[in-house]
């Protein structure tokens, strides 16, 4: 067995996913996420920013792709730069904040060599000493492939040998495009505050459960069971918060998501078919559909409020909520630990409600205090723990295996209760960690 | 007054530290919210997401949660101590109080013994306190913790 899992000293990727199963090792192997960092997060488009994180010349954040930290500035035409945070001199981080402003460029706090936002090299200090030594064109630090698609940028560490964002999106454009057509005004804002959570286990842990829709009936019970007791305490549901609606939709019966629909597309990705019905309207009194059928047409409109995705997982970086303006993005940082970003939009357009109804969504959903959550993280962290036992190699990855709905060239389709998501992963795994 | 204050700071305290939570639950007035923001500068919970931003409702659901075996994040349940240090106050508006605090609370959680199951959280808590019924009760409850920006892993006890 084991000369069949690894390749000399490599981990033999093949040999760690079958049909129906998948070896434990994928999660507690610190040599298998060495590489997936090389394999997985260095050809995959990663989501990193939208571009109202970024207003003014010289605005920039800090992003990771895997392990390597790369910073977005926008330039002095407007056009924005990613380059890693790295000095090409002695290797300092130039950045030591996850955002900021530097309209001057980005200086390294050891020497001083400044450079510009696309990583030339405008200066090194007392350059004399470098006269016929260096040629600053060999120093600029190197860019990292950027495309956008509506607003959300995009960075590829393949560069050039990388396909084009569109066709790595595939049939899950429309989940962004549900997204951005929400807003009355066309255009998204990222609001300025971030929700940050992590855990100690594998980053694969988070896109495995998320459309995970048999684990809330019994890793969730307990904030069911409260939400129902405050809910009579205070007059039924009717009276309830939308956090305990959170919380109490975690109990519908199975046979609700065995009658939902679940898409899965080449690459990893998937979503799931909404909770909350058609009808959902992000404000109380409808000003929203008003602004949105003024800036759409009705037509267009019901078109757009009639697209009902819970969450839709772009894989490997991100987990996009539409209707609640969310969007979350994965670091792995170890085999072991992995942080989560959550941030919300504006609909720009829209009543304030909105995006208050959406930051109330995030602070529930995505803080590790969430009454959600906060149990998630602990299954995930169980699971590293128990995978570590070698009392047995295979993780079944099996349920619902024979109940795909409909196929097309550009998805799948089946009940949202299957762990076809979760098979769909394993193969675009396979796939990129298969390729040398 | 300032005795009184004192109290009530290190009273809330011990609730927590002793998981009574339905008496904690009690010191806050129906229109009570419960905040901790996600950065220092975090102007109000309406310019962002936080870390909690409970009403009574939610307050009482996260207690009510913490007392059900099935609450897995909480199982083992945290054994917390809050340090209580440096409570000043000052009046408010409409007979209200504003209590500032510095507390550390220890909270440990037994998941095999090594030193992640301790942390450490720390900060400025600011109090807003009310009269109802003859006793002091909590209008607001604020928690700058130094480490705002986070990232946190699952927060359980309630700070």
């Amino acid at each position: 067995m084991a000369t069949q899992l690894r390749e000399s000293n490599r981990p033999n990727p093949a040999a760690l996913v079958r049909p129906d199963a998948v070896h434990r090792s994928v999660y507690t192997d610190p040599d298998i996420f060495q590489l997936e960092m090389e394999r997985i997060f260095g050809r995959a488009w990663m989501y990193l920013a939208h571009q109202s994180e970024m207003k003014e010349p010289g605005d920039y954040v800090v992003r990771h792709i895997g392990s390597q930290a790369v910073i977005l500035t926008r330039g002095k035409e407007g056009e924005v730069s990613a380059i890693f945070n790295r000095c090409t001199h002695r290797g300092a981080t130039l950045c030591a904040f996850d955002k900021g402003s530097a309209p001057h460029g980005h200086q390294c706090p050891y020497h001083g060599w400044m450079f510009n936002a696309d990583g030339t090299l405008r200066f090194v200090s007392w350059p004399k000493n470098y006269d016929g030594v260096l040629d600053k064109k060999d120093f600029a630090i190197q860019q990292v492939r950027l495309e956008e698609y509506r607003g959300f940028l995009f960075g590829n560490l393949r560069g050039d040998a990388a396909p084009p964002l569109v066709e790595f999106l595939g049939h899950m454009k429309s989940s962004i495009d549900d997204l951005v057509d929400r807003s009355p005004a066309g255009e998204l804002e990222c609001g300025q505050y971030v929700l940050r959570h992590y855990y100690r286990a594998n980053w694969k842990m988070t896109f495995e459960n998320l459309n995970d829709t048999i684990h809330p009936g019994f890793a969730h019970s307990a904030s069911v069971v409260s939400a129902k007791a405050v809910a009579n305490e205070v007059g039924g549901p009717g009276a309830i918060v939308p956090t305990l609606g959170m919380m109490l939709a975690n109990g519908k019966p199975i046979q609700f998501f065995q009658d939902l629909d679940m898409v899965t597309a080449p690459g990893g990705h998937s979503y799931i078919g909404g909770h909350m019905g058609a009808d959902y309207s992000p404000d109380t009194g409808d000003g929203y559909t008003r602004s949105l059928i003024e800036y759409h047409g009705a037509e267009k409109a019901r078109e757009v409020l009639s697209v009902d995705r819970h969450l839709t997982l772009l894989y490997p970086s991100s987990f996009w909520h539409a209707r609640y303006q969310t969007i979350r993005i994965i670091r792995p940082v170890r085999h072991d630990l992995t942080e989560m970003i959550g941030f919300v939009f504006r609909l720009k357009g829209a009543p304030e409600e909105t995006y208050r109804n959406a930051i109330e969504y995030c602070t529930g959903a995505n803080s590790a205090a969430s009454p959600v959550i906060s149990d998630d993280l602990e299954i995930y962290e169980r699971c590293l723990l128990g995978n570590q036992s070698d009392a047995r190699e295979w993780i079944p990855t099996s349920r619902g295996l024979h109940e795909d709905r409909e196929q097309t060239n550009s998805f799948t389709r089946m009940p949202a209760t299957s762990e076809a998501y979760i098979r769909n992963q394993f193969a675009a795994w396979a796939d990129y960690m298969g390729q040398a | 007054m300032t005795d009184l204050v004192e109290r009530f700071v290190h009273h809330e305290a011990r609730l927590l530290d002793e998981r009574r939570y339905d008496e904690w639950t009690a010191l806050f007035l129906s229109d009570a919210r419960y905040w901790v923001p996600v950065a220092p500068d975090q102007p109000g919970p309406e310019a962002g997401p936080s870390h909690f931003h409970d009403d009574i409702q939610v307050l009482k659901a996260r207690c009510h949660r913490l007392a059900n075996p099935r609450a897995f994040g909480a199982e083992p349940a945290p054994r917390t101590a809050h340090v209580v240090s440096g409570v000043v106050w000052e009046e408010g508006e409409a007979g209200e109080i504003i209590v500032s605090s510095s507390q550390i609370m220890l909270e440990y959680r037994n998941r095999g013994g090594f030193e992640a199951d301790q942390r450490i959280f720390g900060g400025r808590v600011t109090h807003r306190l009310r009269q109802a019924e003859g006793a002091w009760r909590i209008a607001y409850k604020r928690i700058d913790l130094i480490n705002a920006e986070g990232p946190f892993n699952a927060m359980l006890a309630p700070l």
